[in-house]
């Protein structure tokens, strides 16, 4: 079984627009009618877990919720077939607001509220919840950001107890929560590049800086398996024994929404792994499952079908 | 069908050592009249809800009165509920807990939910693990 942790999940509320008017002054008409919108529980663990449900996977989420937010979010899962373990705790889950051009893979605005505060009592109740989860778990994810009020430890300390237990670890964050996570030594770790494109203080610009990057990584045993995007749809992967950049064929102007695709490429990639696949394989699905959810109009795709249909515009390239 | 394909999937529950404090945020916040208690394995020790907190707060001998009129007035309940607020629900939890196996049929959940009046019974799995809960709009959903 497989446990996702989302600390500070959201509820993902999507606009899309013909185009995006922006008032100057205040007699100038700047309403915008959104074309369409969907609502639907977010964040990158809990993104994942939608994924993975969608692909026959059992799975926990687990994290905080609060609110008629927390509601939304908790109902969204069950409503997809993801177990629920969520700490309830005081204020309102947070809202990402994003806007999309119609037929425009771009996104025009996305607005993340920062998330309720978490205080020490939230986190014991949580701890205890979680530790009763990990004799069950062959793989924890850890994903996303920390919500106000949390140590940046926390990630390290979750990360710690699942490998006593003899789970394996996927890390998903960024800032100190990555780099304090760091020093319990996940299996996997995904910079989230989206603030800012570093790796323990390395720069994550090119190719050859994310080999190096990758590399510092792995060799002083911090993580086995280090993941990081490099372009829209390509990433370049660092082990131990090899390193691959993988990429998909597919144009980018086929592409359709870009939200929660990197979360269904890690999910998909899992999923192959939790099977007992080879990485390679693995990095291969998990790409197709990448590139199928930003192809869909939907957040994210784990249909088996039309991923399978995008393995054979993926390719990967070893390239050390 | 099993009880599995109809519950929901909610591991949400709480342990025995919680205080009545929490314990009324967490129901109110998570919308459940009442909640599961597991142990620290996640096994099924108990059930809790608003009702017997509200019973821990009266009097002991409400419940020999015809009327609830026969009450002085409710701050001595108040008072009960403050007094009482930082102990440990397994003052006030039924131990003897009902609860259905995943694997059972849909008519053994509905079954209890009729003859104990209840608005949800626990699912456990074949270890006594909570995996989830029936509730009654399960079972409406589901037979509709």
């Amino acid at each position: 079984m497989i446990v996702t942790v989302t600390l500070n999940p959201a509820v993902d509320k999507i606009y899309w627009v013909d185009s995006l008017r922006v008032g100057r002054v205040v007699e100038e008409e700047f309403l915008t009618r959104a074309t369409r919108s969907s609502t639907s529980a977010g964040g990158k663990g809990v993104n994942m877990s939608v994924v993975l449900s969608q692909l026959g996977m059992e799975n926990v989420a687990m994290g905080f919720i609060a609110g008629s937010a927390g509601h939304v979010v908790a109902r969204d899962l069950r409503a997809k077939n993801v177990t629920t373990n969520f700490v309830w705790t005081r204020g309102e889950t947070r809202t990402n607001a994003v806007v999309l051009e119609e037929g425009q893979s771009r996104i025009l605005i996305f607005i993340g509220e920062a998330g309720p505060a978490v205080d020490a009592n939230d986190v014991k109740h949580f701890i205890r919840r979680y530790r009763r989860m990990l004799p069950s778990a062959s793989w924890v994810v850890l994903a996303g950001s920390l919500p106000p009020g949390v140590d940046a430890d926390l990630y390290r300390d979750l990360a710690t107890m699942a490998r006593e237990a003899g789970a394996k670890v996927i890390l998903s964050a960024g800032g100190d929560a990555l780099q304090r996570g760091l020093e319990a030594g996940p299996t996997i770790v995904k910079p989230d590049t989206r603030e800012e494109r570093l790796l323990e203080g390395r720069s994550l610009a090119t190719r050859e800086t994310i080999l190096e990057a990758g590399r510092h990584i792995v060799d002083r045993g911090q993580a086995e398996v280090v993941i990081v995007s490099h372009e829209v749809t390509g990433d370049v992967v660092v082990t131990r024994d090899a390193a691959w950049e993988i990429r998909s064929s597919v144009p980018a102007s086929e592409l359709k929404n870009l939200v929660g695709a990197d979360d269904a490429f890690l999910a998909g990639t899992l999923f192959r792994l939790a099977n007992g696949e080879p990485m390679e394989r693995a990095l291969r699905f998990g790409l197709a499952a990448g590139v199928a959810t930003a192809e869909s109009e939907g957040k994210v795709c784990g249909d088996v079908g039309r991923i399978e249909a995008r393995m054979n515009q993926v390719t990967v390239d070893r390239i050390s | 069908m099993n009880v599995r394909e109809i519950m929901t999937k909610d591991l949400t529950a709480v342990e025995s050592d919680v205080s009545v404090r929490d314990l009324i945020f967490i129901l109110e916040n998570a919308e459940m009249p009442g909640m599961p208690v597991v142990d620290d394995d996640g096994r099924l020790t108990g059930f809790i809800s608003e009702k017997d907190l509200i019973r821990a707060a009266l009097p002991g001998y409400f419940e020999l009165l015809h009327s609830a009129s026969f009450l002085p007035d409710l701050n001595q309940v108040a008072k009960k509920l403050t007094k009482i607020a930082d102990d440990p629900i397994s003052k006030y939890m039924r131990k003897d807990v009902f609860s259905v196996r995943e694997d059972e049929d849909d008519l053994r959940a509905a079954d209890l939910i009729l003859r104990k009046d209840v608005m949800s019974v626990p699912v456990v799995d074949a270890t006594g693990r909570l995996v989830g809960r029936v509730r009654r709009i399960d079972l409406l959903r589901h037979f509709l």
